[in-house]
């Protein structure tokens, strides 16, 4: 009596609860009992020790300020750097020519089509002419790449000592002489000889250009000296710069943060250093008729790709940027290949093959199956207590490793609570991939107990190949072929979410250099079903991952309850 | 029905003799025990037994180590994808495009004999470790498991000889496909393409460079690999420890090397200390900021510390069926 | 009363075949058992496991059908809540403590911790492990090992239990007190099936028998019932006296007996066609030849001799 009453009372749930409880619990003992298990989780937690001394050592020394642009260097050795020198319009491949030097000043000229061909002064002169000689400086020089004309003038006599050329025809002389002159004699006997000159050069006399030619004069300005300034002026001189007003009517009122959580389209930057403006009327290589701006675009509010002139915002402050960079491609990087990857694909092949086919070799199947249980109840059950196990732990571990480097990562506050819903994705993800692996693993194990080992095996080299390969290209589709694909979107999906300008930080990576690697590590869920909404790919590659678990459960479960134990 | 058998002096008086009717009475048989006279072979010939039985394992199973068929199996493909580059030369060498594209992606250089020992992808992602852990995951864990070890350590064979010839063994069927490979590829290049001896005399430092980085593969892969196969119960647990160490280490370390743009860690990954040393055998400039040695030093230790746990599981093995 | 009838019979067994390939495990097998203690006699490969595998749902016959209590083992694991089966197998949990590991096979049967907990220290005692079921089972002896298995297919007090050669290398006194625990549970009125190979074992335990071989039922009842079937064929009986002789002058002149033999030194073997008939005789010409016996020996009542016979009778 006392016994019917009891089964009546106990539903059918309260007893597959009590069975679910022994087996899970079972499970969990005997895989504890196992040292590779410990050997494999120790391992695991040596691995991410390791990673957080490296970033512990990342953010400990401040980031360096890296002179993106180059223009803290002096490539000509004039003392002067790159920036300056872009300042002053002076080149840097020359180091005669610096701020301050002396300048050729422009006056006049004879152009080809001038109908006046001839002019008297002492001046320097550019160009072709014949030049009736008063005088001639014959140590003349400017910038060094120009046809200085060389005069070889005698030292005793003070007359040049040139080929004579009186009998060559125009075409003769402008062909052969740039760069030097010849002795045309004095053609109208005043005592004053007429040379054929081509180049640069300075002296007093009358030249006479010949048609279709051309000639300009000028002076040049005395030196002056002007301080170099320290090179350090041109790191981090051009910030990224982003105003609440995207017509060109930019001031510091307008200014606003870039990264913040508004959103941006339209022109932006702001050409810091004037480098760009150098250009005449500014460079306009992006196309949006704005000159030496930077176009930012924005999809839904998001900022997908920045697309900058040149030397627009091109020197930003690494210490503002890389850290907080730097902090998302560690987090990412940490997730997909340490956690996805490593852990998501090797505990599975320690833990998870034999949780069936091991009972089936030892041979204590038949005290489990001798029991009320059904083999299908029998498999869940199993591979329940090895996620009990194996997701606990990478879940502890996610949100271990995401509490330190939250405490260390960039940022005012004491934590980035920000970072603990990716810590958590990453955990969540990695245990789906367990269970995804845990599955097949298992179902593989019962389908062929002489050959699964080794398919296995060779799934795992697969699984670890496309996903090396998804992490560097996503859009691959043959990668999808594989559980390590998915779970890889799905961890692209959760940063999105939780940090929704990372899209914004890629392409500030991209368009101003800092090669902090997140384009590399992180781009954005490619299956989203043409939506480029993260949920629908969050929804979609989590749909992926539980419905392949269930599929291998139910594969391993029709194959085991028609398996005859012998 | 009881039987017994006589003990004589070898297998060729062995008879068994049955019991007949009368037997379940009780009979007793008797037992005459004479030493073996015989002349028991030289060490090395005992030796070479050992290796012969693993090595022809590979090509019949009759009467030498049973290999699965899908590690026969694999070890086929692995071999042919190994010498992919062959045909590629030949075709080369057929449509005549000399310095073409085929003959700058397959043709003798310092990259590509490199590539053919060394290459990440697909060589030591997916065939070489690959390889290694099929072959080398129930070395000692089978004996193990099936108790034949016992059938070893009762013959006047000593453990470190064993041991030795196991190493041999594994090492010789990596070596036959890893370095006969390469050797295959070398010599099918020369020969396709009709060279002389000048190309000889040009590109034999660095063909035996090559020999030397693969030998240096073959070695630590080996001597890795039989390590966990002596610690571990199952053939599976060496195979799949053997992978995530290569796996793990080059992974962890180019995660290291892309996030904090430092290069030493990889001297914890075999694979990367291998490729180092063999840029360095084959005159590359090396893809590592780290010094050689650094490399060459973690190699080494590697290897001590491998063949240590595996010669001191073997000698402390204890022979009962696990 | 009447409901008990109205339940079906523990075992039914309807023309079950089994092939493993080529092989055949089981031929056409029929069967009923319901209470009491029956012993499942045959040689190694007769097709004892098979049967019992069957039974557990484990294969699946390839032919006819199996049902206990009226349900399919294959198909359905409700039978199981009624079934314990102690398999041949000796692998056990051999990390978890004798108390540990019937407790969490008991909760497999749907009960609470504590249930389990109780009833598994209940059983442990029944089979006499009380003392030691806080210990280790990997340093367990092979008689506590089976008693172990025991008390695990007891633990959920079922209707009907299976033991596959609970015996089977077991030392003597590990042996009595299996027998004992065994005979124990068929005085409760529960249905249980033992196998073996030998038959002196399961004489002590049972005297109701199914004998298999080859895959074949060879016979099924009391095993003395079933000797005696056997009545025409020549029994022997092996007497270990002072003077053999003497013995068998007094013997030849009996009915039942044809022939006597003297196999070696100090004993007579009587050959006779009807053994319970020789054995009511023999007693008294004991008495007469006043004699000391030292044995009294019936060589062919082992399972092969009886095997033998029935398969010359059964061709």
């Amino acid at each position: 009596m006392e016994k019917k009453g009891r089964e009546l009372s106990d539903t059918v749930w309260t007893r597959l609860d009590r069975k679910a409880g022994a087996i899970v619990e079972l499970t969990i003992r005997q895989l504890s009992h196992r040292i590779s298990t410990w050997v494999v989780l120790g391992v695991g937690v040596l691995l991410m020790a390791l990673l957080m001394t490296f970033y512990i050592d990342g953010v400990r020394e401040s980031f360096e300020p890296i002179d993106n642009d180059g223009d803290s260097e002096d490539y000509d050795g004039d003392g002067y750097p790159l920036g300056q020198e872009r300042k002053y319009g002076t080149p840097d491949w020359d180091p005669q020519v610096y701020p301050g030097s002396s300048q050729f000043v422009y006056e006049n000229e004879i152009d080809w089509n001038d109908r006046e061909r001839s002019h008297y002064d002492n001046k320097s002169w550019d160009g072709f002419a014949f030049f009736e000689m008063v005088w001639v400086d014959s140590n003349y020089s400017g910038e060094w790449w120009d046809w200085h004309v060389t005069w070889n003038i005698d030292d005793d006599t003070g007359v040049p000592q040139l080929e004579d050329c009186s009998d060559w025809d125009l075409e003769q002389l402008t062909d052969r002489i740039w760069g030097e002159a010849c002795d045309f004699g004095d053609l109208d006997g005043n005592g004053l000889t007429t040379y054929f000159v081509g180049g640069k050069w300075r002296g007093e006399g009358l030249a006479v250009v010949p048609e279709n030619y051309y000639l300009q004069w000028g002076y040049w300005t005395e030196e002056v000296y002007i301080e170099p300034e320290p090179r350090e002026m041109y790191v981090d001189e051009d910030g990224i710069d982003c105003f609440t007003d995207s017509s060109q009517n930019r001031s510091e009122l307008t200014r606003v943060d870039c990264p913040a959580e508004t959103r941006l389209s339209g022109s932006h930057g702001f050409d810091d250093d004037g480098d760009c403006m150098m250009f005449l009327n500014g460079d306009d290589s992006n196309n949006n008729n704005v000159p030496c701006d930077a176009a930012w675009y924005s999809v839904n509010g998001v900022v997908t790709d920045i697309d900058a002139d040149d030397l627009v915002d091109e020197d930003p402050d690494e210490q503002e940027y890389i850290g907080e960079l730097g902090h998302r491609t560690f987090v990412i990087a940490v997730g997909k290949m340490a956690f996805v990857i490593l852990l998501g694909l090797f505990i599975p092949l320690f833990l998870a093959l034999g949780l069936v086919r091991d009972e089936t070799e030892n041979g204590t199947l038949h005290l489990l199956l001798s029991k009320p249980i059904h083999r299908a109840e029998f498999i869940v059950y199993r591979l329940m207590g090895y996620l009990a196990i194996s997701a606990t732990y990478v879940l502890a571990l996610s949100l271990l490793v995401g509490t330190v480097a939250s405490i260390l990562g960039p940022g005012d506050g004491i934590i980035r609570l920000t970072d603990l819903p990716v810590w958590l994705g990453i955990g969540i993800t990695t245990a789906l991939v367990l269970a995804a692996y845990g599955s097949i693993f298992n179902a593989m194990g019962l389908i062929s107990p002489k050959y699964g080992v080794y398919i296995c095996i060779i799934f795992g080299v697969w699984e670890f190949m496309m996903g090396s390969l998804s992490i560097v290209n996503p859009n691959w589709t043959v990668a999808s072929v594989s559980i390590s694909h998915w779970a890889l979107q799905m961890i692209d999906a959760i940063v999105l979410l939780a940090w929704p300008d990372t899209i914004q930080w890629a392409a500030m990576d991209q368009a101003f250099g800092f090669d902090s690697g997140l384009s590399s590590f992180w781009q954005p869920p490619v299956h989203t079903l043409g939506t480029q909404s993260a949920s629908i790919a969050l929804i979609s590659s989590s749909f992926v991952l539980v419905s392949v678990t269930l599929a291998w459960i139910f594969i391993g479960k029709s194959v085991f309850s028609r398996r005859e134990i012998m | 029905m009881e039987a017994a058998f006589g003990a004589g002096d070898g297998d060729d008086e062995a008879t068994a003799v049955v019991s007949k009717g009368q037997a379940s009475l009780g009979q007793i048989f008797e037992q005459k025990y004479r030493p073996w006279e015989g002349k028991l072979g030289p060490r090395w010939m005992r030796n070479y037994a050992i290796y012969r039985h693993h090595v022809y394992g590979i090509f019949t199973s009759k009467g030498h180590r049973q290999y699965h068929p899908m590690v026969r199996l694999m070890i086929l493909v692995i071999f042919l994808a190994s010498l992919t580059p062959i045909p590629m030369l030949f075709l080369s060498s057929l449509t005549g495009d000399g310095g073409g594209f085929l003959e700058k992606m397959w043709g003798i250089n310092r990259y590509n004999l490199w590539g053919q020992i060394l290459g990440y992808f697909p060589r030591n992602l997916c065939m070489w470790p690959l390889l290694t852990a099929i072959v080398v995951g129930g070395m000692i864990s089978d004996d193990r498991q099936n108790g034949t070890s016992a059938i070893y350590f009762s013959r006047p064979i000593s453990r470190i000889d064993y041991t030795a010839m196991k190493f041999l063994s594994v090492a010789v069927i990596l070596a036959f496909v890893i370095i006969f490979s390469y050797f295959a590829y070398y010599t099918s290049a020369i020969v396709f393409r009709a060279e002389g001896w000048a190309f000889l005399a040009d590109t034999l430092p660095m063909f035996l460079g090559g020999i030397l980085a693969g030998l240096a593969l073959v070695f630590t892969y080996t001597s890795i690999g039989l390590a966990l196969s002596s610690i571990s119960q199952s053939r599976f647990f060496a195979a799949i420890g053997f992978l995530s160490i290569i796996y793990g280490t080059k992974l962890v370390s180019l995660l290291v090397e892309l996030q904090f743009e430092t290069t030493f860690l990889y001297a914890i990954s075999p694979y990367d200390c291998l490729a180092h040393l063999g840029q360095f055998a084959l005159g590359l400039p090396p893809n590592y900021d780290h010094p050689l040695s650094f490399s060459v030093v973690s190699l080494i230790s590697m290897n001590v510390v491998s063949i240590w746990i595996l010669v001191n599981r073997v000698t402390s093995l204890e022979v009962t069926r696990e | 009363m009447t409901l008990e009838s109205e339940e079906p019979p523990a075992v039914v067994i309807e023309g079950v075949s089994k092939w493993y390939g080529q092989v055949i495990g089981l031929n056409d097998l029929s069967l009923a058992i319901d209470g009491g203690v029956t012993g499942v006699l045959g040689p190694n490969g007769a097709g004892k496991s098979t049967l019992f595998k069957l039974m557990m749902g484990r294969i699946r016959p390839s032919q006819g059908s199996v049902r206990l209590f009226g349900i399919d083992p294959w198909s359905s694991t409700a039978p199981y809540r009624r079934v314990g089966y102690v398999s041949e197998s000796e692998k056990l949990y051999e990390w978890m403590t004798a108390l540990d590991f019937i407790t969490t096979l008991a909760r497999l049967h749907g009960m609470t911790r504590e249930e389990a907990t109780e009833r598994s220290s209940h059983v442990l005692d029944f089979v006499g492990l009380s003392d030691v079921m806080h210990k280790e089972l990997g340093k367990f002896s092979k008689g506590m090992r089976q008693r172990v298995k025991i008390a695990h297919a007891l633990v959920h007090d079922p209707d009907l239990i299976i033991l596959d050669e609970p015996l089977h290398g077991c030392d003597p006194l590990a042996r009595t007190s299996i027998m004992s625990v065994i005979r124990e549970l068929g005085k409760q009125g529960k249905t249980i099936l033992v196998s073996s190979h030998i038959l002196e074992e399961i004489e002590r335990i049972t005297e109701q028998i199914v004998i298999l071989h080859n895959g074949r039922l060879l016979a099924i009842g009391n095993l003395h019932a079933i000797r005696g079937l056997l009545d025409k064929h020549p029994h022997r009986i092996l007497i270990n006296c002072e003077n053999p002789r003497a013995l068998a002058e007094l013997f030849v002149s009996r009915q039942p007996v044809f022939g006597v033999r003297f196999p070696s030194e100090g004993q007579l073997e009587i050959q006779t066609n009807n053994l319970s008939e020789a054995h009511s005789i023999l007693p008294s010409l004991v008495v007469e030849s006043k004699q000391r016996i030292s044995s009294i020996e019936n060589p062919d009542d082992n399972l092969d001799s009886l095997l033998n016979y029935l398969v010359k009778e059964a061709s």
